[in-house]
């Protein structure tokens, strides 16, 4: 029989993005579930599939025998087009259901970026852009990921927002549904407050927020009674025992991270001022050697992938690596399996282990210095140094690597052009180090390059009130890098900041943005992070059209006492502290890692990890 | 070591899957199973196996044949069952012959047998193509769209009815390395060959690959 979905999907790319029926796909009679879930990722299937979290929200939620949760993918421009074309809505893999008809629907949100497929997606879904628009009968839209913790530029689109780690919260905010539902839906609102309540969930209607005569906001405010002035994020206290899946559905076309993934641990100890990630994923918490062995043999044996990666901010710092990495070699050389070891810092212990992985081509490391010169890394609070990173390329090139790729920021506060100018002398240097070797010690064929990308400054970080750069001043410091590249051995590629200084505007942003997203939507805007399709110009007209001007997000100073717009959230570690981060930082003063010192950040009131271990060194 | 003729199929859930993503899958599968495949040596391990004919994107089958050598000798219903158990819902193993030698030569195959649905406002009259001489239309060679007589290529085609709006037809016809015949570049011949036919979708489904009419196992 010939279908309609048969026919849309002989003319496009990689069908297999639209048709589910994968290896572990999880399928379930709709007769048989109370609760519909969509768990919607706004971008196209290689990286929805490559995203940890969502094979954990996936599975957990399909091991209850009330809820099917299916996956929700943006379609890529000529499967969107196919569909409008026949008036076909947005559909969930599994089941190939429309989603309007869903009981909830999921959104990740894991970059500024895609802020506008959230839109589109729900256009495509024929469901309304905004909450306020929304009724009973709709699904129920909400959002959870990284940029949950500012998700004040979306807020209006969004019934709630789950802040933090969701394996428990997910179960609690199903049960709420489930009795809302068995009541007869009675009201959204009735929903929302019971889910206000939930530890973690923040329902932005509940808040009214006033502005300044000067654009800043004012206060935010709580407009229901059952809403808390302050949403705290949610932190699995006990890592080891929380849920992980023990099985992967295995795409049939290639995905960006086709592999299994572990979870060593999730948080980080290092404290780079710059990087969000570090701050609100802390505290550090680890899962034990023998549990990650355990899931590592379900998760290979289930998929029949050749490729196991360790995952997390700084794989290095995981206490438990000797002992992972030499139970996961007995697996992998007996099933000829590949190890790959992303986030280790070059030692010894790192080296050794690389060259005990059977898989490993040696082409490609990449090195972190995140700044050229030693001053700059003290701001940033990136406790590397420069004779760490000459060690570190002398045990490489003697171990046989040629391909080097060292990445930097620019832009960062402070940076001066002595600054920019550090980062081709570093690589100089690096290149010098390889020379030094001689010729029967060291591989043919020294490759360097250089990747800097723009600093975009983000919120809940010591840097949430400093000034983006200017287009044109981080152009002038990718030329000035350009000019003083001392090798033709040493690549530098950099590309367009447009996206970055996007980005810039987004993270900071406010709630008065929201329309600026839905117009740009509106006239065409889509796939931003995709290069084909981004459109700056189009971009920055929708945000001049609602009155607003991009700078004031992207490039503005703060003050310590303004109010951020997302001041109401509180992830652990307290604005006091990354007060005292940044004054830190002006004085080019480092901070210790938690494991040598606890800096009091305010993440050990979740009473977990890396906060309650005996402390290895002295402050 | 012991080598097997692998029979094979897929259904309406799988057919969009190339073919490259297919013997990736199958790989998987193969190390998803306790079955003792045989390896390739070298950098990337992976299952030894020879695929018949590459199955077109969007074409259904029952009727795939593979080559692959296990380690030790297996049951033949043995390697069945685990392969059905280890691969996605939507494929099917039928039979699994263990061969000595050169006995059965995928390579030799150079015939199939479609069911083909053709989305048509009228159906055609198949006995005009079967008909003429010559049937030259453009066909995609790996030196671009040139024009072909497809006409030697066509062994046998029946008209099976049409019934809303779809013409069904069965086919035999070329499929193999030496000449690759793909039964919608036959509708298109229907389309210049017989008067007034027009068509707007085509489905196929694989039913028999043969070596001289005559099945492979």
């Amino acid at each position: 029989m010939i279908t309609l979905k048969d026919k849309i999907l002989s003319g496009v790319m990689k069908p297999t993005r639209y048709t589910g029926g994968e290896m572990n796909a999880v399928l379930k009679n709709p007769n048989e579930v109370e609760l519909r879930f969509g768990f919607c990722f706004p971008d196209v299937y290689e990286i929805a599939m490559s995203h940890l979290g969502l094979k954990i929200i996936y599975h957990t939620l399909n091991t209850r025998t009330d809820t099917w949760c299916e996956r929700v993918f943006a379609p890529w421009e000529d499967m969107e087009q196919e569909m409008r074309k026949h008036n076909m809505k947005l559909f969930a893999l599994e089941s190939g259901d429309a989603v309007d008809t869903f009981d909830i629907l999921g959104f990740t949100l894991q970059y500024e970026l895609s802020y506008s497929n959230i839109v589109n997606m729900l256009d495509l879904a024929g469901i309304p852009i905004l909450a306020a628009d929304r009724s009973e009968e709709h699904p129920i839209i909400y959002g959870g990921g990284p940029c949950a913790y500012n998700p004040e530029p979306i807020a209006d689109i969004f019934d709630f927002f789950m802040l933090g780690e969701g394996e428990d919260q997910v179960h609690e905010t199903m049960d709420i549904l489930k009795e809302w539902k068995r009541d007869g839906k009675r009201s959204k609102r009735e929903l929302l407050e019971r889910l206000a309540g939930v530890g973690g969930i923040y329902v932005p209607s509940f808040y009214d927020v006033e502005y300044n005569d000067d654009g800043t906001v004012k206060s935010i405010t709580p407009n229901n009674p059952h809403a808390p002035a302050i949403i705290t994020k949610r932190v699995m206290k006990d890592f080891d025992a929380t849920y992980a899946p023990d099985t992967i559905i295995v795409p049939f076309g290639e995905v960006i991270h086709d592999r299994v993934m572990l979870e060593v641990m999730r948080g980080c100890l290092r404290g780079c001022r710059f990087c969000q990630a570090g701050y609100i994923y802390r505290p550090l918490r680890e899962r034990k050697p023998d549990t990650l062995l355990g899931l590592a043999d379900s998760l290979l044996s289930c998929s029949g992938y050749d490729e196991i990666s360790l995952s997390s901010l700084s794989t290095s710092d995981f206490s438990g690596l000797p002992e992972l990495t030499d139970g996961l070699l007995k697996i992998t050389e007996e099933k000829k399996i590949g190890l790959s070891l992303p986030s280790l810092r070059i030692d010894n212990f790192s080296l050794e282990l690389m060259e005990k992985v059977q898989k490993v081509r040696k082409t490609g490391i990449t090195f972190a210095p995140e700044a050229g010169t030693q001053r700059m890394r003290d701001v940033i609070n990136k406790n590397i140094t420069e004779e760490d990173i000459v060690k570190s390329a002398g045990l490489l090139f003697k171990g046989g690597w040629t391909n080097v790729k060292l990445y930097f920021m620019i832009g960062l506060p402070s940076e001066t052009d002595e600054d920019v100018k550090g980062i081709p002398e570093l690589a100089g240097r690096v290149l010098d180090v390889y020379f030094a070797i001689p010729k029967e010690e060291r591989a043919k064929n020294i490759n360097i390059t250089i990747s800097a990308s723009s600093f975009v400054p983000k919120p809940f970080t010591a840097f949430q009130w400093v000034p983006m750069n200017s287009r044109e001043e981080l152009m002038r410091k990718q030329r000035l890098i350009k000019e003083n590249v001392p090798s033709k051995r040493i690549r530098y590629t950099y590309h367009d900041n447009k996206t970055s200084y996007l980005e810039g505007v987004f993270a900071r942003g406010d709630r008065r943005l929201c329309k600026a997203i839905i117009k740009a939507v509106e006239r065409g805007c889509k796939f931003d992070a995709w290069g084909e399709f981004f459109d700056f110009d189009k971009w920055i007209e929708a945000i001049e059209d609602c009155g607003l001007d991009p700078d004031f997000y992207a490039a503005r100073e703060r003050s310590y006492d303004e109010v951020l717009p997302w001041d109401h959230i509180d992830i652990g570690v307290t604005k006091r502290f990354f007060i005292n981060e940044s004054e830190r930082s002006k004085q080019a003063q480092t901070t210790q890692h938690c494991r040598l010192h606890c800096s009091g950040c305010g993440a050990a009131k979740f009473g977990a990890g890396v906060c309650f271990e005996e402390r290895g060194g002295n402050g | 070591m012991a080598k097997y003729i692998l029979k094979y199929g897929r259904d309406d859930r799988v057919k969009f899957i190339s073919h490259l993503d297919f013997v990736r899958c199958f790989h998987r599968a193969v190390r998803r199973s306790p079955l003792n495949f045989e390896f390739s040596q070298g950098f990337n391990p992976h299952p030894v196996m020879t695929i018949a004919q590459p199955l077109p994107v969007a074409v259904t089958s029952e009727c795939e044949y593979m080559k692959v050598g296990l380690v030790t000798e297996l049951g033949e219903s043995e390697i069945v069952d685990e392969l059905n158990r280890a691969m996605p819902p939507g494929f099917v193993f039928y039979a699994a012959r263990q061969v000595f030698a050169k006995e059965i030569d995928l390579t030799k195959i150079n015939m199939a047998e479609y069911i083909v649905e053709i989305e048509c406002p009228a159906p055609a009259d198949v006995s005009v193509i079967m008909a003429e001489k010559e049937l030259v239309v453009p066909k995609k060679t790996k030196s671009g769209i040139k024009d072909s007589d497809i006409r030697p290529h066509i062994f046998e085609a029946e008209d099976l009815g049409y019934a809303d709006g779809i013409q069904t037809l069965r086919l035999i016809i070329s499929c193999g390395s030496s000449y690759n015949l793909k039964p919608e570049t036959v509708v298109t011949a229907m389309e210049k060959y017989c008067d007034g036919f027009t068509y707007t979708f085509t489905a196929a489904h694989r039913r028999r690959m043969l070596i001289d009419f005559m099945d492979v196992i």
